[in-house]
């Protein structure tokens, strides 16, 4: 019984972050049709942002600011630098493409996310780096319930992550910036006509869906302490199973999805075989695509003649 | 027996009806219009028949057999062809090839036979070929001269349209389907569509069914009028008939014709 | 009765596409030769210009040279069917190649056989022919399930496919499969008596495979089935209402490259005699989209030219000397294609050359250490830069802000327009000059795989049709 609730709170945990990358693929998918290859490395971009960012504050063996701040620090970093990067990534490589067919800007997306995940190769080296967390966050300071230990980084993950959620619903729901970003989701050409600024609209999509990426990589990081170039592409693959798996464009269903692909991994690697996990998800996916092609709670789009 | 039979078709999207219980049948070598405002569902009829929507209740019969929910490229190697009102030619193929490609449903070489170029490939290639040349020429010299290599996105507007027609031809129809054969075009080319309906019909034998909102087309060729509002057949006659329907006047002009006259 | 004008506008039209094609200079000359000749002396012109490189080749690295340039090129063949034909972005075309590969491996080493002898050893010709149908089917079976889905869903689906088949070899039965550590000591291929046992030999009958698919191609692509794919390229829906069966043109396509990429993969088994998991990655993925996209989607040639370009610009990467010449070669061939008229060109060069010798000149002055390190290029490029370049006795850390400079300064050129875009490429190509020989040059692995990324990307931008694919209309 202790084991099932243990695994099911790991799952809820890789979930979350998940659900957080899900998120920005859904929006971009969203809003442009495009499926970004590069959001993963994006990912990967902010657990390595947030990797410096404890270097710089004297390494994980003598933090010299208290650890909230330093964590807020990480956070904050990563969310603009990789929401900048992802804008600019939207700026000049994509958005030249935006009336080129449809199978351009997908080869375009391979190239970035290649020339990503071979840029931090370069400049940081290929091995795997440690963000050393329980020497700053004692494993101790979690909670642990009826004997299942959700460690306080769990309960971090869980919280900034709903909240963002959250704030990301509140947002597309009330917002003038959500509005318009529905509006453009659904019919550009007449979203332009209507006065509604279709670029920046599309820049600051990728700005949001980035940065959620990057929080995530901050936060896997600190969960799984292990970081390097190539953690990108499979979590990206994931996390593109869990929007479609959700619904792709449904915030909420990226959320499901998310959770559900990351409880199906924690399962299926303490009962079945981790060396399997991959082919599970592979499994969701193809059943996904082949009996609710719109996922959980995505709609049908008519097709127009 | 009707060479097309719709029999109390109905399409809704959810809580939409497309179409209505629609009754609506297609004699052998005859011209039926299909008329009304726009939204009415007269592409929605032609989507019915080719089977890019499945009805959701009601019998499409053609040539005695039902033909709902077979795939549309089955409902065409039957003999129903048609045309696309948004034009959908294949713009990076050649004119000829654009005829050509239309030939897949009642060609047979398998891939081996073809890549060997055994008798039975060679031979249908060739009649394939006579028969893309026949149909272009039938456009007389509006399509017969130009370079039959040149992409079909070369052409002007009124070719690709003359193109589709020479495209959905190359399926050996019985029945045409013309989604607005006249549309964008001046008086002079749409004053030619007209014949050309009529010579489809005279010299190929085929039936056709035209959608059409220019009323010189519609009273130039069709035996009959179909008029759709809303997905609902609301009226069915000759052209005249048709056209002083009120039930037709007030489906494109509103309901009190007269007040609006005087206004 | 005709009507003058509307002629006269469509013939204006068609003929502004050949003014277009025929261009000036070289381009005009190629462009007719293009015209004029026909495609079956330009596949025999290939297949004798292979056997006279083959006879130029004289040592082995040369000889595997080649070698991978014509498996690359058969790779993008493949790859060609669907992507380019069929228009379905197949990410999981790796996985046929590692199938044939380890399907080769499987019929011709120890696997099948118990506690490390024994096994099939089956001759060549059995071993394709059951190899190549597997691959057919299999592409059958993954084609069924792309049917349910068009263009991103299918692309992330097979990408999927590929890292399904990463992991099916690494973890299932590693007895047979070999696990992580592969399966080697294949036999090289063999039949009736006589055995395939020099990188040379394997280079002639790659070429002949070669040129044997490229006409199979060809002939296929003239057929209906050709015409069928063309048209489901250009429109799916109008495919199916013009009686073509959508759904088994679909699967033909996926099989059909599946045999191609399986043949593939078998010369590349049996020519190392090992095959690896990580021969078979996303990377090599990419680099043979690389290939395809670089010579032009849905064309023969461009597919060949693509996969001979890359392999031998991969291969130059890796040398010192070469790459300088590739690198140097580029920027010079970019320039003078891009810039004109030229005395502005004589200018941006001399602006180039002066800027570098100017600004080591003055940095030597403030601080020797500051120019101590050694360009990486070596050769006659290496001793010309080395009074060019900056290079700090430490440059890595110097070589990657470098680097970012640069990419940020390529973006700044592309932004620009007019006089100041010629003012912005004079420091940038000196930046790069720089950090290529201080950084990048040191590590010619990772340098090569950013190279094919920005491929991709600008190929993309600049001209999608890559270097011989035609001009694609598409309404989206």
């Amino acid at each position: 019984m202790h084991e099932l609730l243990q695994t099911t709170v790991n799952g809820l945990t890789t979930g979350c972050l998940y659900a957080l990358i899900a998120l920005g693929y859904s929006m971009v998918y969203g809003i442009l049709k495009l499926l970004n290859f590069a959001h993963g490395d994006l990912y990967m971009v902010g657990a390595y942002i947030g990797y410096f960012v404890i270097q710089w504050f004297g390494g994980p063996n003598a933090v010299s600011i208290p650890v909230p701040l330093l964590l807020a620090i990480m956070v904050l970093l990563a969310a603009v630098g990789v929401g900048v990067l992802g804008m600019a990534i939207e700026r000049f490589a994509y958005r030249p493409l935006r009336d080129a067919p449809r199978i351009a800007p997908l080869i375009t997306a391979l190239g970035v996310s290649f020339v990503l995940e071979n840029t931090v190769l370069l400049l940081f080296g290929g091995f795997t780096r440690s963000y050393s967390t329980p020497t700053f966050i004692s494993f101790n300071s979690g909670i642990t319930l009826d004997g299942v230990r959700i460690d306080s980084v769990e309960l971090m993950i869980f919280g900034l992550s709903f909240a963002m959620m959250y704030g990301l619903h509140q947002l597309v729901q009330r917002t003038t910036l959500g509005k318009s970003m529905r509006a453009v989701a659904s019919d550009r050409e007449a979203a332009e006509m209507l006065g509604i600024n279709v670029d920046r609209t599309i820049a600051l999509t990728f700005f949001i869906g980035s940065a959620m990426a990057g929080v995530a990589g901050v936060m896997s990081g600190l969960a799984f302490n292990q970081i390097s170039n190539t953690i990108g592409f499979l979590a990206g693959l994931k996390a593109f199973t869990a929007a479609v798996v959700g619904g792709i464009g449904s915030i909420a269903g990226s959320m499901i999805g998310g959770l559900l692909i990351g409880l199906c991994e924690s399962f299926s690697a303490s009962y079945v075989s981790s060396e399997y996990t991959d082919l599970i998800v592979f499994g969701i996916l193809i059943a996904t695509m082949l009996l609710r092609p719109t996922g959980i709670l995505g709609q049908k789009a008519l097709q127009k003649v | 027996m009707s060479l097309l039979e719709l029999d109390q078709v109905s399409l809704t999207f959810g809580g939409l009806k497309a179409l209505w219980e629609l009754d609506l049948h297609v004699d052998e070598r005859e011209i039926v219009s299909v008329i009304g405002p726009n939204g009415a569902g007269k592409s929605t009829v032609f989507n019915v028949i080719t089977g890019v929507y499945r009805p959701t209740a009601g019998d499409i019969r053609f040539a005695g057999d039902s033909i709902v929910g077979l795939r549309p490229h089955r409902i065409t190697s039957r003999g129903i062809a048609r045309t696309f009102q948004s034009l959908r030619l294949f713009l990076n193929m050649s004119v000829k090839e654009n005829v050509k490609s239309a030939t897949y449903g009642h060609t047979k070489a398998s891939p081996p036979e073809s890549i060997l170029r055994l008798p039975r490939a060679r031979r249908e290639e060739r009649e394939v070929d006579a028969l893309a040349e026949q149909l272009l020429a039938f456009f007389g010299d509006r399509l017969q001269g130009y370079r039959w290599d040149q992409p079909a996105y070369s052409l002007s507007y009124a070719n690709r349209r003359r193109l589709e027609i020479a495209r959905a031809l190359a399926t050996r129809p019985q029945l045409l389907l013309l989604d607005e054969p006249a549309a964008g075009m001046n008086p002079r080319e749409t004053h030619e569509v007209t014949e050309l309906i009529v010579r489809l019909r005279d010299e190929l034998g085929v039936a056709i069914l035209v959608i059409e909102h220019d009323m010189h087309v519609v009273a130039g060729c069709s035996e009959r009028v179909v008029a759709l509002d809303h997905g609902v057949k609301i009226a069915e006659g000759s052209y005249e008939e048709v056209a002083n329907h009120h039930a037709v006047v007030e489906a494109y002009l509103g309901r009190d014709p007269e007040a609006l006259a005087e206004s | 009765m005709t009507d003058p004008a509307q002629i006269g506008r469509d013939e204006w039209v068609a003929r502004s596409a050949d003014r277009r094609d025929e261009g000036t200079g070289l381009r005009r000359v190629l462009n007719q030769l293009d015209a004029r000749v026909g495609w079956w002396p330009r596949l025999a012109a290939v297949a004798l210009g292979g056997v006279i490189v083959g006879q130029l080749l004289t040592n082995v690295n040369l000889q595997q040279v080649g070698f991978n340039s014509l498996l690359y090129a058969l790779l993008a063949l493949g790859l060609n069917i669907a992507v380019g034909w069929a228009g379905l972005l197949d990410l999981g075309y790796i996985a046929f190649f590692g199938f044939g590969a380890y399907g080769f491996a499987i019929f011709s080493s120890a696997a099948l056989g118990t506690g490390g002898s024994g096994g099939a050893h089956l001759p060549a010709i059995e071993i394709i022919v059951i190899v190549l149908a597997a691959a057919g089917v299999v592409g059958v079976l993954i084609g069924l399930v792309a049917l349910r889905l068009d263009g991103d869903y299918l692309a992330i689906v097979t990408l999927f496919v590929g890292q399904a088949f990463m992991e099916v070899v690494n973890n299932v039965d590693p007895g047979t499969l070999g696990g992580v550590n592969g399966l080697f000591g294949l036999d090289p291929l063999h039949d009736f008596g006589g055995q395939v046992s020099s990188t040379l030999g394997y280079y002639y009958v790659a070429l002949a495979a070669l040129v044997l698919v490229a006409a199979v191609l060809r002939l296929l692509d003239t057929s209906r089935t050709g015409r069928a794919w063309r048209a489901l390229r250009d429109d799916p829906l109008a495919a199916a209402a013009m009686t073509i069966p959508v759904n088994r043109l679909k699967v033909m396509a996926f099989s059909f490259g599946a045999i191609v990429g399986a043949l593939a993969g078998i010369l590349f088994a049996a020519q190392q005699s090992t095959v690896f998991p990580t021969n078979f990655t996303a990377n090599i993925l990419i680099l043979i989209y690389a290939c395809l996209v670089l010579g032009g989607v849905g064309s023969i040639t461009g597919a060949i030219l693509g996969g001979i370009v890359v392999t031998v610009a991969e291969q130059m990467l890796s040398s010192p000397t070469d790459a300088g010449y590739l690198f140097y070669g580029l920027i010079l061939l970019a320039l003078v294609a891009k810039v004109r008229p030229w005395r502005r060109l004589a200018w941006v060069l001399g602006g180039i050359v002066a800027l570098g010798f100017a600004a080591h000149g003055i940095v030597s002055l403030i601080s020797s250490s500051a120019v101590a390190g050694h360009p990486g290029s070596t050769g006659w490029i290496g001793s010309v830069v080395s009074n060019y370049v900056i290079v700090p006795s430490n440059p890595v850390g110097y070589g990657n802000v470098l680097y970012i400079v640069v990419l940020c300064a390529m973006i700044a050129v592309v932004r620009l327009e007019g006089v100041r875009r010629l003012l912005a490429v004079i420091p940038t190509v000196y930046i790069a000059a720089c950090c290529w020989e201080s950084r990048l040059i040191v590590n010619p692995a990772i340098t090569t795989q950013i190279m094919i990324g920005v491929v991709l990307i600008v190929t993309m931008a600049a001209r999608p049709q890559g270097l011989l694919g035609s001009r694609r209309v598409e309404i989206v």
